[in-house]
């Protein structure tokens, strides 16, 4: 167990930056998740701290020992891999009693180990098979009972349930943070899945080219993001982003309506952000503003409203018993408490009022 | 409207079988005759210098012949044995490292991949004119190099000393297989996942241990092929005998397909050359046999 401290690590192929100087600090016991789109850096960054990859710069510390120099095979870190990595020619028991062997484990404690490890993830009845006769969820579960056999100072996870079916991937999300939970040992994350990030992470890192957008819990990202890249890689439908500008404390869209009050200076050009769930659907007249419906989605939990809004598009959640037709108009409000500007240069978050 | 084909018919099935006809008449004429006609010949006497061909009925007496009255049928069934283990190892272990270091790619890769191509592409023939001139004593490249290097090495003569005539055609032929069975060994070592390599690295593992539990395992199959494949190609060797030592000095480097020539073609035994041609189809077959069950092999999932 162990705390992880990256100090400006840079990792370049020639001209191509994976990482850009980040440094980060994960805490002992922590369960961080380095999220972000492909080829943002995040797996680098895993694979630098897994020893699979040279910095180009920058230092890498597990514990109190600076790692760098060591091969993967001394930093003590167990990693689970997007393919999962099995060795095909093994059993299911020799492939999860590997590290302990390569490690020079006495044979006598190999086997309540391996057994342990294997009925933690409930893979009991299948040690004596081969890799190849388990579904994509069993050999998931595999790589996953290789990792925890021994006690190692980190877990790595690279993308481990992004090969498993949308059904699978929920129960899977589910056994990963309750073995996290029981097991309680430095955990780095990797995935592009945000609803992973938000439920398995301690702390998420988001990010983006190389560079970390935004590193805070999963309410500070979805309630606070950074700027406008973390606002829209967050939350499933993505944040409506919305044209327009400031004038007298008041937001105008680019079409010229006057939508709601936010306050500040004027800006000839700002970005309103607001998430699907923080407007509310009303009868025409009754909202901020009349728009008609371009698209309307029953997804049985909810109803989602694509409206025209001048010469975009925004995403409205509605009640599910909501039930309206393509072309209706119907008044939104916005939930004033939840809105976001972004300055539409730089993508900065615009820190509204006083806050 | 596109112009719509019509429907097979009968000639079009014949006409299929028409159009390989030619192929599979060649093949007869050049391989499954002379075969069959070998194997006729192996139970007859059949010298050249006689009147008639092939002469008397000899049933098995050509093959018994083979293994209780001749010394130098033995000699070169020692000789190719001795050559085919020699050569297949050395050149097996020369390809795998060779491979081991071309794997991982870089800029040099195609470049050497392209230069080990050459010795492959060359004939065996010509690999033993240029071995044997290499190894002339007088004005060959080695008395040249070990004249400047190592002078009581310069005056060897290289090809009249029966172990280290042996030596040089090992030489020659190992020098000639290691880049095609490289190629192939690089071929099989990409399609070993990558993550399996990492995950044993990860899981603690030395490099050699990742080599010897990861690597080596999921090359078997590969590396099976390539071993038996060599060893085909060992067991008939003849053109850099032929070329390089013909056989000598003595016997030395007689190889069963150049004890079949010498027999058949100078001393005109052509009946007893075909009885011993097809003793070695012998080996052969259960080398087949085992290259076409790595080859076509069935994932069993198990």
């Amino acid at each position: 167990m162990a705390e992880i401290r990256l100090k400006n690590l840079t990792k370049r192929w020639g001209d191509f930056i994976g990482v850009d100087d980040q440094s980060l600090d994960i805490h002992d016991e922590e369960f961080l998740v380095l999220l972000g789109p492909s080829g943002c850096g995040k797996t680098t960054t895993m694979r630098m701290i897994a020893g699979l990859e040279d910095p180009t710069a920058g230092e890498i510390w597990i514990g109190d020992r600076m790692v760098n120099d060591d091969l993967p095979k001394d930093r003590d870190v167990a990693m689970v891999f997007q393919n999962y990595g099995l060795y095909p020619h093994m059993t299911i028991y020799d492939n999860i009693a590997y590290p302990l062997k390569v490690r020079g484990t006495p044979k006598a404690d190999i086997k309540p180990r391996v057994e342990r490890a294997a009925e933690q993830v409930e893979l009991t009845e299948f040690l004596h098979r081969k890799p190849k006769a388990l579904s994509g969820g069993q050999r998931q579960r595999v790589a996953l009972a290789r990792a925890i056999v021994r006690t190692p100072k980190v877990f790595l996870m690279d993308e481990p349930l992004s090969n498993l079916d949308a059904k699978l991937r929920v129960t899977m999300r589910a056994e990963l943070k309750h073995l996290s939970r029981a097991l309680q040992i430095t955990t780095v994350y990797v995935t592009h899945d945000q609803i992973e990030a938000m439920t398995l992470a301690d702390r998420v890192a988001v990010m983006r080219h190389g560079i970390i957008q935004q590193l805070g819990t999963p309410d500070d990202i979805y309630n606070d993001p950074a700027n406008m890249f973390v606002a829209g890689f967050i939350g499933s439908p993505a944040m409506n982003l919305i044209n327009g500008s400031v004038q007298s404390g008041m937001f105008i869209t680019t079409g010229g309506t006057k939508l709601v009050g936010i306050g500040g200076p004027d800006r000839e050009s700002a970005i309103l952000g607001v998430r699907a769930d923080d407007m509310s659907v009303h009868d025409a007249g009754e909202g901020d503003i009349d728009v008609t419906i371009y698209a309307f989605e029953n997804t049985g939990e909810s109803t989602l409203l694509t409206v025209q809004w001048g010469k975009q598009r925004v995403i409205a959640r509605g009640d599910r018993h909501l039930r309206k037709e393509q072309d209706d108009v119907v008044g939104i409000k916005l939930n004033p408490d939840h809105l976001y500007l972004f300055d539409p240069e730089s993508g900065d978050r615009i820190r509204m009022g006083g806050a | 409207m596109s112009h719509i084909p019509p429907m097979p018919t009968m000639r079009d099935r014949t006409l299929k079988y028409l159009l390989v006809l030619p192929a599979v008449l060649v093949v007869f004429a050049t391989a499954v005759w002379p075969l069959i006609e070998s194997l006729r010949f192996s139970f007859y006497q059949g010298r050249t210098d006689r009147g008639d061909f092939p002469q008397n009925w000899l049933g098995f007496e050509n093959y018994t012949w083979a293994f209780l009255y001749e010394p130098p049928f033995w000699n070169s069934v020692y000789v190719t044995g001795l050559y085919t283990v020699v050569t297949v190892v050395l050149t097996t272990a020369f390809a795998l490292g060779l491979a081991m270091l071309l794997a991982p790619g870089g800029k040099l890769r195609s470049g050497v991949q392209t230069l080990l191509i050459l010795p492959f592409a060359m004939s065996p023939a010509l690999i033993g004119v240029s071995f044997r001139f290499m190894f002339n004593p007088e004005f060959g490249l080695f008395d040249a190099f070990f004249g400047v290097v190592f002078p009581p090495l310069a005056d060897v003569s290289w090809l009249a000393n029966p172990d280290l005539a042996f030596a040089v055609i090992v030489m020659a032929d190992v020098w000639g297989w290691i880049p095609f069975l490289t190629l192939v060994l690089i071929g099989g070592l990409a399609s070993v996942p990558q993550d399996t390599i990492e995950a044993a690295q990860v899981d603690g593992a030395s490099g050699w241990r990742v080599f010897k539990d990861v690597t080596l395992p999921q090359l078997l199959p590969v590396l099976a092929v390539v071993i038996i494949l060599k060893a085909i190609f060992s067991l008939k060797t003849f053109d850099q005998v032929f070329m390089l030592t013909n056989g000598g000095p003595g016997t030395a480097t007689q190889t069963l397909s150049h004890y079949i020539y010498i027999t058949s073609t100078r001393y005109g035994q052509v009946g007893y050359a075909a009885s011993v041609a097809w003793l070695m189809v012998i080996p052969m077959m259960v080398l087949t046999y085992f290259y076409a069950k790595f080859v076509f092999k069935k994932d069993d999932g198990a």
